[in-house]
Parts: C-alpha cells; sequence; structure tokens
C-alpha cells in the first residue's frame, strides 16, 4: 500500500511526443491475406495493433465472407461497422473491424461506396448482428445496404428526411465549420427575420449577408468542407 | 343507540337554533373556554357556532400539508439521472422520509413527474402524453442540466433544450446529474411550492387567489 | 436564404410553436388500430403504424394472423431500463415475435464529438453508457493516445485500470439487482445500491464528479490517488466480499429466481459470435473472448487472471457470470494495488491536440462487452470521424430471437440478463 500514496515527480519521459510504434508482426497475416485475396486488397496500412486495408465496395462482401470462412483467416467475429463521410463530392467508407484468434491485431476492411449512388451489398447473411450496425448507417448516413431485410431508420422517427452523421449536416452553431473558427455564437442572425426592423423608419440594418462571420454562406456547397485538409 | 352524552343544546327542543341541530363537540362539551379558545361563538340559545367558518380554510392548509408530505413520483427515468434517482429513492439517501417512496408505475396514481435525463424529440410526444395522463392537482421537476436547458447536447439535433419547451415545470434542479441531495433539497423546495400553492397546476385550473402564507403557518 | 441544401433539413431549436409540439406527439406514432380478427377483434391496439410498412421484416411483425395481436411496451415502461419501446405479438400469453424501437434516447453524441476538441470528447462519452462510466472514457482516450503518439506513464495506467475495475463491480452488481428486481424481488437492488453509492463517493472522491466522472485524460487521468480516496479503497475493500456473498445467498438459491432463469432465454455460442453478442454474455455461452486477454490494452497483460466462462448461455449463467466476474475484479484490484509504481500521473499534453492525420481503433471490454472507439483525424482539433461501438447497443439484437414461444412476463427477465443500458444503445 505504501505505492499508493500521493508522488508528485517530474512527468514522465514517456509523455514526450513521439512517433507511433512499429507495425506489429502481422508479416504472417499479411501474407496469407495477400496469397487469399491478392488483388482485392490493396493500400496495406498498419498500426501498432491494427492491420488495414482497402476494398471496392462491390467485393466487400466476398472478402468478408473469405475472411470469415477461410480456415488460417477465421475471423469469425464482426468487431464494428461503421460508416465515414468525406464531404460533398468525395466518397463513402462502410469500416469492418474483424476480430480472429490466429492473429495479433485488429484487421480493418475499408470498403469505398459512391457518395453519390451510396449503395453496398449487406453482410447481414455472414453476421446477423450486422443488422443494427447497417440500420444505424443508413439511418445516420443514408447508405443502402442491399439484400438487408430491415433497412429502417432505428433511432430518429420514420418521417426524419435528413441524414445527420453527413459531413454537409451542420448543427445549429456548428463550432468546428465556421468561419469563425469556433467563437462564434449560439445565435443564428441570418434566421431571424429583419423586415420589420429594416421597414422601419429610422432603423438600419445591416443584412446579415454582409456580415462576415455568417455562417450560412461559408458551410454550403461543400467549398469549405472540401478544402480542408482530410485524411487519405 | 342512544348515548347518555351531555349536550348544551335543549334536549326537548331538537331544533332550538332554527333548522340546524346543535353543533356538539363530545369531548369539549362543557368546556366553554376551550372552545372559545378555538375560536368559536356562545349561540344566545345554547350551544356554540362558528365552527364551520373556520373549516374550509384551515381543510384546504391540511389539504396542502397532505399533499406536500405525500408527493408520489412517477417512476419514469429518461437516462442518467434517473440512476441517481433511484439512488435518492434507496437505502442511502431514503427519500422516503419525506413520503415519496413509492415510485408508481402508472402516471394515473402519480402526484409529481420527475423528468430525469435528456429530453429527445422522438421522447417528447410520449412524455407529454405521460404529463397529461397525470390526474390534477401535478407538479413537474426537471432534473439535470439537459432537462433544464438541454445542457451539454444544447447543440445535438435531436434533443429538446430544455423539457419547459413542452410542459410546465416547477423545479429546476441544475447538475449533470445532481447529487441525490440536491434532489432532494428541490424537492424540498417543491414541498414549499404545494404548500404554498404556488405550482404551475394552478394555471390549469384556477383555484382561487395566490397566497403566500398561510394562517397558522409556523415556518 | 442561406443557400442549405434542402435535403439537409437543420431542425430549428429556437422555435418550438405549438404545431412543433404537434408534431412532436405525431413523432411517436401511436396510432389506434383495431385487430384484424379473431379472439381479439374490436380490441383497441396501439403500436402499428399508419403507414405501409417500409421492409419486408417490418411487414413480418406488424401483419396479424388469426388470434394474434400487438401489446406495447414502452417507452414508459417500468423495467425497460431506460426509455426502449417493445412491439411485442402475443398470440394469448405467449410472445410470437418482438420489434424493439430504439432511439428515444439517441442524442448524436458522435455528431457533437466530432464538433469537439479531442480533451471535450471525454467528456461527451460519459453519459453514454451511464453505468459505466470510466469504460466509456478508457477507449477514446487509448483511441486518442494512439492518434496523438502518446503514452499514459505506468501509474496512470495503473489507476486507470482501478477505477475501471471498480466501475465493473458497481455496474454488475446493479445487474444482479435490476434483474432480481424486474422479478418482483426489491431487497437485492436496494444492497446493490448500497454498494454501487459507496464506490461511487469513492469514486468521486479521486476524480470530483460523482456520476460521470470525467476521469481519464489523453496521456493520463486527471487526478492522483488521494487520501480520502484510499481509506474509502479500504473500508471498502474490508466489507465487500461480505456484502456480495449476502446478496448472492439472497438471489441465486431462490427457487423463484432459478425457475425464472434456467433454461430461459438460451444463447449457443454460435449464435451468440453471429448476433454480436459480446463480453460476460457471451462468455455464458462458454466462448472465451475477453478484449482484456485476447487483445491486451492498459497493463491486462502484467495481471493474471483468467477468462472465466460458463456453460449454459441461459438467464441464469449470464448471472452467475456477473457474480464471477465481480469477484475476479475484487482480486484484480488486489494485484493492481500490489504493483502500483510510483511516478506521474498525466504525460505532457497540450489542451488542444492536432494529430497527425491518421486513424485509430481503441477497444476496451466495458461490463456489457467489447465497447470500440474508432476516431479519424484530419490534422485539426477536433476529430473528423468518432465512431462508438457500443455493446449493449448489439447485444439487444439477442432479444427478439430469444423471446419467441416464451411468456409476455419473461421479457423483462430476460431483457434484464441481457443488461442493457438504454444510453449506450441509442447513443
Amino acid at each position: 500500500m505504501a505505492d499508493l500514496r500521493r508522488s508528485r515527480t517530474a512527468a514522465h519521459p514517456l509523455g514526450r511526443r513521439r512517433p507511433l510504434t512499429t507495425p506489429v508482426a502481422a508479416g504472417a497475416l499479411v501474407r496469407a491475406l495477400a496469397e487469399r485475396l491478392g488483388s482485392d486488397l490493396r493500400d496495406l496500412w498498419t498500426d501498432e495493433d491494427t492491420v488495414e486495408y482497402q476494398v471496392d465496395g462491390a467485393r466487400a462482401h466476398d472478402v468478408l465472407r473469405t475472411l470469415r470462412d477461410d480456415d488460417d483467416l477465421a475471423f469469425f467475429m464482426l468487431a464494428d461497422a461503421a460508416a465515414v463521410d468525406y464531404g460533398p463530392g468525395e466518397r463513402f467508407e462502410v469500416v469492418y473491424h474483424l476480430f480472429s484468434w490466429k492473429h495479433p491485431g485488429w484487421l480493418r476492411i475499408r470498403a469505398q461506396v459512391d457518395r453519390a449512388d451510396p449503395r453496398i451489398a449487406t453482410i447481414t447473411d455472414l453476421w446477423e448482428g450486422a443488422m443494427f450496425h447497417e440500420r444505424e448507417m443508413y439511418d445516420m448516413m443514408g447508405i443502402v445496404f442491399e439484400g438487408n431485410r430491415d433497412l429502417r431508420r432505428i433511432y430518429m422517427s420514420p418521417d426524419y428526411r435528413s441524414f445527420p452523421q453527413r459531413r454537409d449536416f451542420v448543427l445549429p452553431d456548428d463550432a468546428a465549420d465556421s468561419s469563425a473558427a469556433g467563437v462564434r455564437p449560439l445565435e443564428r442572425p441570418e434566421t431571424w427575420d429583419l423586415t420589420r426592423f429594416n421597414q422601419a423608419p429610422g432603423v438600419t440594418f445591416s443584412p446579415s449577408a454582409q456580415r462576415d462571420d455568417a455562417p450560412g454562406e461559408a458551410v454550403t456547397g461543400g467549398e469549405t468542407l472540401s478544402s480542408k485538409s482530410r485524411p487519405r | 343507540m342512544a348515548v347518555d352524552r351531555p349536550t348544551t343544546g335543549n334536549a326537548t327542543d331538537p331544533m332550538p337554533t332554527g333548522g340546524h341541530g346543535p353543533i356538539v363537540i363530545p369531548d369539549q362539551a362543557g368546556d366553554s373556554d376551550l372552545l372559545r379558545e378555538f375560536g368559536m361563538d356562545e349561540h344566545p340559545q345554547g350551544g356554540f357556532h362558528g365552527l364551520l367558518e373556520v373549516i374550509p380554510t384551515k381543510a384546504d392548509y391540511i389539504l396542502d400539508l397532505i399533499r406536500a408530505n405525500s408527493l408520489w413520483p412517477l417512476l419514469s427515468g429518461l437516462s442518467c439521472c434517473a440512476i441517481e434517482m433511484m439512488s435518492t429513492a434507496t437505502s442511502v439517501n431514503d427519500i422516503d422520509r419525506f413520503g415519496m417512496f413509492p415510485f408508481r408505475a402508472s402516471p394515473r396514481q402519480a402526484d409529481v413527474l420527475i423528468v430525469a435525463g435528456t429530453l429527445t424529440t422522438k421522447m417528447a410526444g410520449p412524455l407529454v402524453r405521460l404529463w397529461e395522463q397525470m390526474p390534477e392537482p401535478k407538479w413537474c421537476v426537471a432534473m439535470g442540466t439537459c432537462t433544464t436547458s438541454g445542457g451539454r447536447f444544447k447543440r445535438s439535433y435531436s434533443v429538446v433544450q430544455g423539457v419547459d419547451r413542452v410542459m410546465p415545470v416547477d423545479v429546476y434542479v441544475p447538475g449533470c446529474p445532481p447529487r441525490p441531495e440536491g434532489l432532494i433539497y428541490g424537492m424540498m423546495k417543491l414541498h414549499e411550492l404545494v404548500k404554498e400553492r404556488r405550482g404551475q397546476w394552478r394555471t390549469y385550473v384556477d383555484r382561487g387567489p395566490q397566497r403566500t402564507r398561510w394562517e397558522g403557518d409556523v415556518r | 436564404m442561406t443557400g442549405i441544401d434542402p435535403e439537409t433539413r437543420i431542425p430549428d431549436p429556437i422555435e418550438l410553436d405549438r404545431a412543433e409540439e404537434e408534431r412532436l406527439r405525431a413523432v411517436a406514432g401511436l396510432t389506434p388500430v383495431r385487430a384484424s380478427g379473431g379472439e381479439y377483434a374490436g380490441f383497441e391496439q396501439v403500436g402499428i403504424p399508419d403507414r405501409p410498412p417500409q421492409t419486408e421484416r417490418e411487414r413480418e411483425v406488424y401483419t396479424l394472423d388469426e388470434g394474434e395481436m400487438l401489446v406495447n411496451m414502452g417507452p414508459q415502461h417500468p423495467s425497460t431500463h431506460g426509455v426502449m419501446r417493445l412491439v411485442v405479438k402475443v398470440r394469448g400469453e405467449i410472445i410470437v415475435d418482438i420489434d424493439p424501437v430504439l432511439g428515444y434516447l439517441h442524442r448524436g453524441i458522435e455528431k457533437l464529438c466530432e464538433n469537439a476538441t479531442y480533451t471535450t470528447v471525454l467528456t461527451y462519452v460519459d453519459p453514454m453508457d451511464y453505468l459505466s462510466t470510466m469504460h466509456n472514457e478508457h477507449a477514446p482516450a487509448i483511441a486518442f493516445e494512439k492518434l496523438y503518439g502518446v503514452k499514459a506513464p505506468p501509474r496512470a495506467e495503473y489507476i486507470r485500470a482501478l477505477v475501471v475495475e471498480l466501475n465493473r463491480i458497481f455496474s454488475h452488481g446493479l445487474m444482479m439487482g435490476f434483474l432480481a428486481l424486474d422479478m418482483g424481488g426489491i431487497t437485492p437492488i436496494l444492497y446493490a445500491f448500497i454498494n454501487r453509492d459507496e464506490i461511487v463517493d469513492m469514486l468521486s472522491a479521486i476524480s470530483g464528479q460523482r456520476m460521470l466522472f470525467n476521469f481519464f485524460r489523453v496521456g493520463g487521468v486527471n487526478f492522483d490517488t488521494n487520501d480520502e480516496f484510499l481509506s474509502r479503497l479500504g473500508t471498502w475493500r474490508g466489507n465487500v466480499m461480505k456484502n456480495i456473498e449476502m446478496n448472492e445467498r439472497m438471489i441465486t438459491e431462490n427457487e423463484i429466481f432459478r425457475a425464472r432463469t434456467i433454461d430461459m432465454g438460451t444463447l449457443t455460442g454460435q449464435q451468440a459470435i453471429s448476433l454480436g453478442v459480446t463480453g460476460p454474455n457471451l462468455r455464458a455461452c462458454g466462448v472465451p473472448f475477453d478484449v482484456r486477454k485476447a487483445k491486451p490494452y492498459s497493463i491486462y497483460h502484467e495481471l493474471e487472471f483468467d477468462v472465466i466462462t460458463q456453460q449454459g448461455g441461459d438467464s441464469y449463467a449470464r448471472y452467475l457470470q456477473r457474480i464471477a466476474e465481480i469477484k475476479q475484479s475484487i482480486h484484480l484490484i488486489d494485484q493492481i494495488i500490489d504493483k502500483m509504481p510510483h511516478g506521474s500521473v498525466q504525460a505532457q499534453v497540450p489542451g488542444i491536440i492536432r494529430p497527425r492525420p491518421g486513424r485509430a481503433y481503441g477497444a476496451v471490454e466495458s461490463p456489457r462487452g467489447l465497447y470500440s472507439v474508432y476516431s479519424i483525424s484530419d490534422g485539426g482539433p477536433n476529430p473528423y470521424r468518432f465512431r462508438m461501438r457500443d455493446p449493449s447497443f448489439i447485444s439487444l439484437q439477442a432479444l427478439p430471437k430469444l423471446m419467441p414461444g416464451r411468456l409476455v412476463a419473461d421479457t423483462m427477465a430476460v431483457m434484464a440478463s441481457l443488461d442493457p443500458v438504454m444510453g449506450g444503445v441509442d447513443k
């Protein structure tokens, strides 16, 4: 119990920023993947405990079935399925994380989906548990999973019309995307009806379109978004 | 069964006071000093009167005391605050001390709605329906910052920014979540509110002028 | 006026006039309809949406055969563990099908996190799975540390493991209480809350906040241990085994409890893996999957413990699994206290972090299973994408598979044994 006492020493040397650790000993996994699914997988990228590949959306279902059923790979568990939006004019990604007893790291499969026509094959025939994942992605991103028996909205009400997780869905006071870089107040002056002030005699009121921090103009059309730096 | 009890009226004439029988208080009968102390007047033909003029106000006061000290909450938790509400109800913090333990599962048996947790747009309809199913008099306590203003989820696309946008609220308890002591303090405030008739439910049924202090209120 | 795409309808939260209120009421979608015929013809039923079915599955659930009717449980129901709605199709007292309707607590946490700085994200994830707050913060902390390339000092990792195991104990204890409560036993929940309040007060002594602790930081924890925490920990450790065993004696051998849990809601291992069930529910089926062993994070590779499994996969096995894990966590806490090193608890990290572009995955074993975070950085101060995989959200899919053929009253008993938390289910 002596070690539990409060101790105030200098910051730990590991605290300094340092490069990511070398990739895991994933050689066996990478070899097996290249052997089984040579041309389908591309853009290998590894982290300290993750091996990552990209696939085409059209091939994702076959790749995942091979990963699950092949005896050497045996990725029997779907750990996560998530959708990522890269903004208007770009693409969607459906990201699957898989787990296997035989390999040391998580396997991440990134399937590319066209943003204008977001369709990808369902994997509920491989893992029943993908059902809620896919319903959530449909609800939040609007990605259509072909073959899914129950593609309804899961969180928002059935009459809701937009897809909140998309990048072009902007929160009412979206600090991150505002031209004022996070210092914008909560109010949205562009929504105020100022006509009665403008028409009143002796009152001058600059229209909201001329304001420098008018957020409505800045966040639409994807110009602000597409000009931002983003990962590959 | 005829009981041989002393009366202050005239036994031979059952209606000496013009249509009304004499008002008899058996225990204190004969103790005129005590009855005078109660504020009753002696009737010229015998007996005392004036008790009925006193009872309506006192009964309201007593009803308010009863209401304030047996506020039964609705067993309704929305999210995180519900766990602290349960903690308030169970052994350690024991809100049973204030007559509040029976968390009623049916809104028709509940007096107070503790909105514990974030109210989303999807849940707003059912919550309003619950509130409208509760019989009057009823009170509403907004527990936690999410229900008072939206709190940390104020910017969200699916959160109602405070339950007072959809229903009247009597007491706001801030905190994320409030400690059980905080909720108990809010309930004490609600007791004051009920006793002074300052609650929101009077906006539905007007029950006379608002009073801030009651006769005989010794607080 | 603003040129916003009409498809992207921004809900205006300021104006909530009467029409909006009417809309909110209509959103519940509870339109009374009448049963199709048979025994229950003429009974007014609530729950069938007044629109054509959108999917195959919806048509299957909401089409009634002779003698069937729909019963609506929730969103306000005393034992749905929060605001969840179950549309139950019954024939008499026997369940035919269940359609869970979620989203009554959807707060858009992922979207809010994408607009918050990395440090603030650790605040936003707190109320998600509100019975395992420490785990909610652990996974993002792991992911962000990977993104930023910083490691927490050893003492911070030990304190993290300590508070996380404490959190697991009270979460499992509450599960035992709720399970008994849903079968009509009130006493266990009172004892469970005594234990919970003891631990929560202890954690508030170290973190400063009672329930949503907000204790983790990128690169460490917020505070070092203090005297009040340690004295409370010592007192609690002296009594905990006695309390747990008392609660256990009260429930485990109870005739009613056994009758309502044994062979009830049985999942096979294969089924559970396919459904994505993780955590104690999966281990109760005999599958030894525990993230602490399978992909060790924090300091779990330094601790000695085995993955506990049960055979059977029914509600009773899930209950026994929780008890065994409580005792295992106490055992882990003893080891952590023995091994805890000196040192700093917080690496030197600026207040606003701007990691290099990249992506990271952090997974922890929460009391309800595999809780993971997938975070993408674009070099800015906010996560470009922040995704949380909540175990109870996925485990809830098992409920419609388990219940057909059972009695309506057993729904709650089986659901409580799966231990979902609606804050995590709906995010």
